[in-house]
């Protein structure tokens, strides 16, 4: 390793690394909106891509809720009850995020 | 499909506005603590991996993708390992095809530069916040937002480097909990009637079996392949969305929108 702090060496390996990790992930976001362009605007290629964000939000917080264990269950829950009912963002993460603190402080998680 | 009668007529508005823009950041203002913390995290991460600041840093702006970020880095050795990397990030980033073909609603009429200019600030919390706001959405709010992520994250990114440790472990005060809560709370944000009920049944059940029998992220696209499969085949001729923000500015080269307040979501359901 270089010596400590090192902050602008870079080295051709590196750089050609990230932006190859830079291409493919830009390219799939580009590559994904213009796919949909495609697509018709209305029938059932609409209604799935109107679906769509819904279903890859659930499939985002899911398993990182079952990841963090039952507490992660509970906490994940209480924030989607308190959205629901206080249609407040701040407030809902906060009670997520305060239920799992706590529960880890004392139960462990 | 016919148009609703009284629509408001449509305002010609800009593509990156700096007050839609402004509002994007404070929109994502919320996620500030995880983020920073997680960066730092990531930060350290890349010093002990031979990283120096400056990669990171280019990292962090040029593929800002926090995930990937942290099995990027973690593979990371004295010879890179390119290919796996790379591969690795592909996998871990494949939802953002899914992301983007869902923004299609906000880029809808915009031309062709304003697509490739707002897409690389792209992450999971931006377009979740931008996607679910009341009125049609901007590709200036969703860039506003990843331009607040990404600083943050750079932010946090040489924190962490500097320091080179002793930053709090995010599990104490559940700053890890933090994505998990934002994107649960944006969840019902997105609700948009009974429609949305069986393919979300789909994605959730998808994903937690994804979760117990493939390795990574593959439990995302799982969860979402199912909610595609379960939304094409409950799909009904009747359920054609002839709301205004599916109505406006289909055609044409102009981008059109609803100035902020006046486009009711209601009208026309």
């Amino acid at each position: 390793m270089n010596s400590f702090p090192d902050l602008t060496s870079f080295s051709l390996e590196s750089v050609l690394t990230i932006l190859g990790m830079a291409a493919v992930t830009y390219g799939m976001r580009l590559g994904g909106l213009m796919m949909a362009d495609r697509l018709p605007q209305h029938g059932r290629w609409a209604h799935v891509l109107e679906r769509l964000p819904g279903a890859v939000l659930i499939s985002v917080w899911v398993p990182s809720a079952l990841s963090a264990g039952a507490i992660g269950i509970a906490g994940a829950a209480a924030t989607v009850i308190t959205m629901a009912l206080a249609r407040n963002l701040f407030a809902a993460m906060a009670v997520g995020m305060i239920l799992v603190g706590v529960g880890r402080y004392f139960i462990g998680s | 499909m016919s148009r609703p009668t009284p629509a408001p007529p449509p305002t010609k508005m800009g593509h990156f506005a700096p007050e839609t823009i402004r509002r994007g950041a404070i929109a994502c203002l919320p996620l500030l603590p995880s983020t920073i913390i997680f960066g730092a995290v990531l930060g350290v991460l890349a010093s002990q991996r031979g990283l120096s600041l400056g990669e990171l840093l280019f990292m962090s702006l040029t593929v800002f993708a926090g995930s990937a970020q942290f099995v990027s880095v973690d593979l990371w050795r004295e010879t890179v390992p390119a290919a796996t990397i790379i591969i690795a990030t592909a996998v871990i980033n494949m939802r953002y095809i899914l992301i983007g073909a869902s923004l299609r609603p906000v880029f809808r009429g915009r031309p062709l530069w304003v697509k490739v200019c707002g897409m690389h600030m792209v992450a999971d919390e931006n377009w979740a916040v931008t996607m679910t706001q009341e009125n049609l959405a901007n590709p200036g709010f969703l860039l506003g937002g990843g331009i607040f992520l990404g600083v943050v994250w750079a932010t946090g990114n040489s924190v962490g480097y500097l320091l080179g440790g002793g930053i709090p472990d995010p599990e104490v005060y559940a700053l890890d909990f933090a994505f998990t809560a934002v994107f649960a709370a944006l969840t019902i944000g997105m609700w948009k009637g009974k429609v949305d009920l069986l393919p979300w049944v789909a994605a959730a059940i998808g994903s937690i079996i994804g979760h117990y029998t493939l390795p990574g992220t593959w439990s995302i696209l799982a969860g979402a392949g199912a909610g595609v499969v379960i939304a094409a085949l409950t799909w009904r001729d009747d359920m054609d969305d002839t709301s205004p923000e599916a109505e406006y500015a289909v055609d044409g080269r102009q981008a059109y929108g609803a100035p902020e307040g006046t486009l009711n979501p209601e009208v026309g359901k």
